[in-house]
Formats: C-alpha cells, structure tokens, sequence
C-alpha cells in the first residue's frame, strides 16, 4: 500500500503523526543531523519522539560520533521509559524515511505492530528498500509496510540537509556549487542517506 | 547459486574489418550501465569461438556466407537498445551489404567500407537473442563452462571477485593480521560472554573490538626485541562488552536482572520470549560499540570541550545502559580488573581460521565494486596511535598497584578516530541482523566470530555449513549446492559484504579444531545476538 501524494489520506490521522515525524526531521536538520524523525504511536497517543543523534556533536567539533543512534533507537528508548517492551506490539512507528536494515531488525524484534514512512531508503533500507527483513521469515513475526507517506517532504529535508558540507567527515567533500533541486521527476529516487 | 544470474544480449554478424569502428558506434550510441560491468564478457566472438549451440543455431537461421572467416560476432550487452535503432546502426558493418540495383555483389569482402555506403543495407544483420552470465566468473571453471554455454568470457583472478568477494590479497592480508591472535580474542569474548551470563544481566555473548594498528606495533616491538608478545596482546583491545539485555528497566518495572537477582544465568534465557529480551541496543555488539563513543565523549570532556554542549535533550534520553562489568570497566578504562576478572588465560590452541570469504553471498545482485568501500583504501589518514601506555597495564601478576588507569588507546577524535573505522570485532556469536548492520554502520575493518557460535538469527553466514571443508572452489561449490538441497530455513545474508550497502567488512569465522557439527547445540534457544 502506498500513500502517493493522497491528500485525503495526508489530512487523515495518519498524516498528523507523520506530520509530527516531520518536524523531528527538521528539528534534526536544525542541529546539524541527518534529518530523519519519527514518532512511536500507541493508543492514538505519541509515546517516543525521535531524530538521528549520530553526529551528536552540533557545535561540537570532536565529539564522538556513533552511527547507530538512529531515530528509531532514540524514540524506542523513550518510550520504554513509559511502557514495557510489550507495549510495542500495539505501536506504530511513523517515520520520515524508511528504517535502514539496523532498524527494520531492530523493529522486528521490537515486534512493532506497522511502520509508516515518507520516501524510500534505496542505499540502507530494510523494507523494501535494500532488503525486506519486515516480511522475511525470522523467529519474529512480519509487520507491515506502508510508503509514500508526505514522500517530497522526506526527500526535500535531505535534500535541504546533503547540500550542507559534513565537517565531521574525514574528508570532507566541499559542496560550494550545489543548487537545492527543489523538482520532482516521475518516480525520481529520493537521495540517499 | 553462485553467479547464477544471466540477461539477455544480442550477438550480431560484422565484417571484421569494421570491428573497431562497430564497438565505437555501439558505445557511443548506447551508454553503458555503470553499476553493471560486463568486462569478463568478450566483446567480439570469431565464428569458431561461439559456443556450439549458439553456433549452430545461428547458422540454422543463416547461409553461412562465402568467407565467413571475414566476419566476427559482436555482443551487445544490456541495457538493450532498441532493435530497430540497434539494426540501422550495426547496418553499415554488415558482413555482406545488402546488393543495391547498382551494385555488383561484392565477390570479396575487401571493400567494406565502400559497399556500406550503400542505401539499403538494414535488412543484412541478423540479430540472435543470447543469455550472458552478469557477474563474472570465480574461477577458470566456471569461466570455460560459460564460455562453453552462454557466450566468451575471460576470467580475471583479481578484479572481479572483488564484486562478489573481498579482492584476494586485501582478504589474504587481513587474514594473516588477524590469525595469530584470533583465538585469544575469540577467547576473550568467550570470557566475557561467560562473565555477562553469570552476572544474570545478558545471555552469554560477549564483543571484544581490537585495533590491528596496536596489534602490528606490538608485533613489531617484539619482533625487534625477540620475546613472546602474547602478554601484551590485550594492550590492543579498545573494549569489551557482554550483551546486557536483561539489565533494562522498563516503565519503572524491575528488570529481568533484578526479578532474579542472584540466579545465573538468567532464567529468562531459558526460552526466547520478546517481552522479555530487552533490545538490540542492550547486544554485545552494539554496546561495544556504545561503549567506544561513551569514551570518546568523556575524553572530549575531559579534554575541556564546553560541557555545555552535552546537555541532554528531551528528545534524545540517554539509552538505558547497566553499571559496566568488571571487565568492561577494565577495558575501557585500564583498570585493573576486580578479582573476578581473572582473563590472564592462556590463549587458546591454535586453530585455523577458515579460508570463508562468504564469496557467494550475494549472487543475485553483487555486480559492481563501489572504490570507497575497498577495506583496502584508507578512508582515513589518521596520526599514527600515541605511544603506548606504561606497563602499569599489564594483567595478572603485575606487581605494580596502578593507581591512575593508563591511557586508554582508543583514538580520540583529534587523533584521527572516527566511529569504529579499521578496527576489528570478535564475538562469541554470530550477530543478529540489527547487529550486523550496526557493524557496518560503525565502519569495522572486519569482524570474526566463531563456527560454533552461528545462529539462525544472524545476519552474517552467508551459505550453509558444508563438510568436509572445501578449501577448492569448484568443491565448495558442489558441496555448496548439496547443502542447500538440505533446504536449510534460515536466511543467509551475508550482510558485512553486499555491494548495495556502502560499507564492507571482512568477515571470518573461526573454526576450531574439533568442530563437527555447529548445528548440534540443540539445547540453546534461538535467540538474536
């Protein structure tokens, strides 16, 4: 199922949670992270707000960055704070790009009960996007899948993001000439993160 | 399932003499695929080179012509152009172009240049349909099967592995750099696995990340004063961490750890219940690589960067992490370790480190070799590590009391360290998928684990298990495909090595001597590492 620009389902509850997944995005952008966000729903209620914490570092110049503190991470932790574990197999996870393969395990075994997400992740993600550990056999059961959801507002906070230069990187690859592409091809791929 | 993977192709009849003029015009008019390097496939065939069947079914379809000892096949590889465009294109190099009213027909091919000017040649190339291996072959079998079936195809010893496999020499130099001390590494994560079930806050899995960089210097400085090194192996463990996941208290709740508090190991881990597994993040693997940036963020404060800036914020709550261990405390921080710590073990007997590239693990779509995830360039060019720390570290028997723990030798930032790149990790297990991927995420060199310690979970093994142990391609091959005849359930990923993602590390597991049978544990449940 996808969500392809359906106003109708944007407008929907549905759309206010990712909505909320997105200004966890732009908040992440605002301190300098891979501007991923997302929220952790249960009951209709926000239980776990996240956004990428692996450069950790804003006005930092050298701190230690840790590239496994994805948005989901950050919003599971908060929300075991709450809840037990088990509160996760009646929770959904709205986030703005779709999980990376660490995510997408680290949901199963959560046993999250449906993920919603904006674009696709076709260099890490692991529903659909690289690999579909959501629907592969495990030991844990199968949640569902649904894209597209504000798909161009995931895609413009990264391209609002990739147009920025890394400093922390070790080489850092200078970004002087870049033009934020504000256009949307047919099925363009979202950029990458 | 090795290489399996075939596409579609044209082969098409050229004067030979228009060879070079016919790869000129067909590269220029159809761009080539970059994440799809055909270089293992000929580009041009002579008529006796063909394999037979196609040879015999193209000439079922044509007269063979007067001379065809003048004319060569040429691939076109995919992506597929039209077939019109592709005609009219090839046209004027036809072997034999059409006779036009005003031409004679040629009776000798030596002008070909001339009769292909003339008007209506199109109808004189003859394209066949052929099927082409996409990935290039592993060995010269292989390469002479194709060749034999499908269409030409050269076989390169280095290069093309390098899409499907670590390139021969980078794995061959990683394996010698790692084999002398992979055991004790290995043995060291046992000991902390065993120390993280004992303690009733994890399951028995244990990580230990280890700089090579220190491993060669300690090598070298040994070498130059002629004695063993084995007691300073440790000087190059970074950090250790045993898995944790039932430390975590959630919702306020007592953790599984406090519910039996005193009971090792931990009743939980009798069954695999989700409730009650904590999390990936609570792993051996992940809190290692947790416990490499808590340090380096510490240090950044100690080294006087604002404290401001650590302030926490709401939307990012410190991930729940347990007291560290006696030796992950150790580790990190070169303390000396409590009484129940005694790791001053003998290394382990030397076993071998198996030949396993995991080379097939991605037949279905491993065609292209991204240069920034070579292991073999340097992503960084770091200081060399500072010097190493006063002796006060020793373990055991060392006599000196160390009040102030030496210096850590993780790299701090300003010494060029950067998440967990060039380093290696041992465990105990296999790890599971989100592990495997917090792996590749953190940018390890390589990662090892044992044989015994595979798991249907992990994220890692890429084929079967197969005995005996071939170390021939063309045997592990075979043996491989009888394995999976057995139709093994589990998923086979083979993730530290996949060209779709954009970092690769090394993966070697360690065989010990005396492993029969890795699949005999029934006892231990199924459970995530």
């Amino acid at each position: 199922m996808e969500f392809k620009g359906d106003s109708v389902v944007e407008d929907s509850r549905h759309g206010y949670f990712m909505k909320q997944a997105l200004l966890m995005g732009e908040k992440a952008l605002q301190s300098g992270e891979t501007p991923v966000g997302c929220v952790l729903v249960h009951k209709d209620q926000i239980v776990g707000f996240g956004m990428n914490d692996t450069n950790r570092s804003m006005n930092k110049p050298l701190t230690a960055p840790q590239g496994t503190r994805h948005a989901e991470f950050i919003a599971i932790a908060e929300m075991l704070q709450s809840h037990p574990r088990s509160a996760l197999q009646s929770t959904d996870l709205y986030v703005t790009v779709e999980p990376c393969v660490m995510c997408a395990s680290a949901l199963k075994q959560y046993r999250i009960r449906s993920v919603y997400f904006g674009c696709a992740n076709d260099r890490f993600g692991g529903t659909g996007g690289v690999l579909s550990l959501h629907s592969d056999p495990s030991i844990d059961p199968s949640y569902p899948v649904y894209g597209g959801l504000f798909e161009k507002e995931a895609i413009m906070l990264l391209r609002r993001f990739y147009i920025q230069e890394n400093e922390k990187a070790p080489n850092p690859r200078p970004k002087k000439n870049r033009e934020l592409n504000t256009r949307f091809e047919n099925d363009e791929a979202p950029p990458t993160w | 399932m090795i290489n399996r993977q075939v596409g579609d192709a044209f082969v098409a009849e050229v004067n030979v003499k228009s060879a070079s003029k016919v790869i000129k015009a067909i590269d220029t008019a159809f761009p080539k695929d970059p994440s799809l390097p055909l270089s293992h496939l000929r580009r041009f065939a002579k008529r006796e080179m063909l394999p037979p069947r196609l040879r015999a079914a193209i000439e079922s379809q044509c007269v063979p012509l007067a001379a065809p000892t003048q004319t060569i096949f040429v691939l076109i590889s995919p992506p597929l152009p039209d077939i019109t465009t592709l005609k009219d294109l090839l046209a004027p190099f036809a072997p034999n172009p059409a006779p036009a009213a005003t031409n004679d027909l040629p009776t000798t091919n030596e002008t070909p240049g001339e009769t292909s000017q003339s008007d209506t040649p199109t109808s004189n190339i003859q394209l066949h349909r052929i099927k082409i291996p996409l990935c290039p072959p592993f060995n010269t079998t292989q390469a002479e099967t194709w060749t034999k079936t499908l269409w030409p195809v050269v076989f390169n010893p280095a290069a093309p592995r390098s899409t499907v496999a670590p390139p021969p020499q980078i794995l061959k130099r990683t394996q010698e750099s790692i084999e002398p001390r992979a055991g004790y590494y290995l043995s060291l994560a046992r000991k902390v696995a065993e120390e993280a079930e004992q303690s009733g806050l994890g399951r028995g899995v244990g990580a230990v990340i280890v700089d090579p960089a220190i491993e060669e210097e300690i090598t070298e400085a040994a070498y130059d004063a002629g004695y063993d090194t084995a007691a300073e192996w440790d000087e190059a463990v970074l950090a250790v961490a045993g898995d944790a996941r039932y430390s975590r208290s959630e919702a306020g709740a007592p953790s599984q750890a406090q519910l039996h508090a005193g009971v090792a190991p931990n009743p939980a881990s009798k069954a695999y219940n989700a409730d009650i597994e904590g999390g990936p993040e609570l792993h051996a693997l992940m809190r290692a690589v947790e416990l490499v940036a808590r340090w380096r963020r510490e240090h950044d404060r100690l080294d006087g960067v604002p404290a401001s800036t650590t302030t926490t914020d709401l939307s990012k709550p410190e991930l729940d992490q347990p007291e560290l261990s006696a030796l992950e405390s150790y580790f990190l921080y070169r303390h000396r370790p409590g009484t129940s710590a005694n790791i001053s073990n003998q290394p382990q007997s030397p076993s071998s480190l198996l030949k396993r590239k995991h080379d097939d693990a991605n037949p279905e779509s491993a065609l292209t070799s991204d240069p920034s995830a070579d292991p073999s360039q340097p992503q960084l060019h770091h200081p060399p590590p500072p010097a190493p720390p006063p002796s006060t570290v020793l373990l055991g028997g060392s006599p000196t009391p160390a009040t102030t723990p030496a210096a850590s030798r993780i790299r701090t930032r300003s010494q060029g360290g950067y998440l967990c790149t060039d380093l290696d990790v041992y465990l105990s297990h296999e790890p599971c998928l989100c592990c495997s991927m917090g792996m590749l995420l953190s940018r390890f060199r390589s990662v090892i684990f044992p044989r015994r310690g595979r798991l249907e979970s992990g994220g890692l093994s890429s084929e079967p298990v197969v005995g005996p142990v071939a170390d021939e391609l063309e045997q592990a091959a075979e043996a491989d495909a009888s394995a999976v005849d057995r139709q093994d359930e589990r998923g086979y990923y083979g993730l530290h090595w996949r060209k779709e993602l954009n970092w690769r590390a090394l993966g070697f597991e360690f065989v010990e001597d005396g492993d029969v049978d890795v699949e005999s544990e029934a006892e231990m449940p199924i459970f995530h590492a």
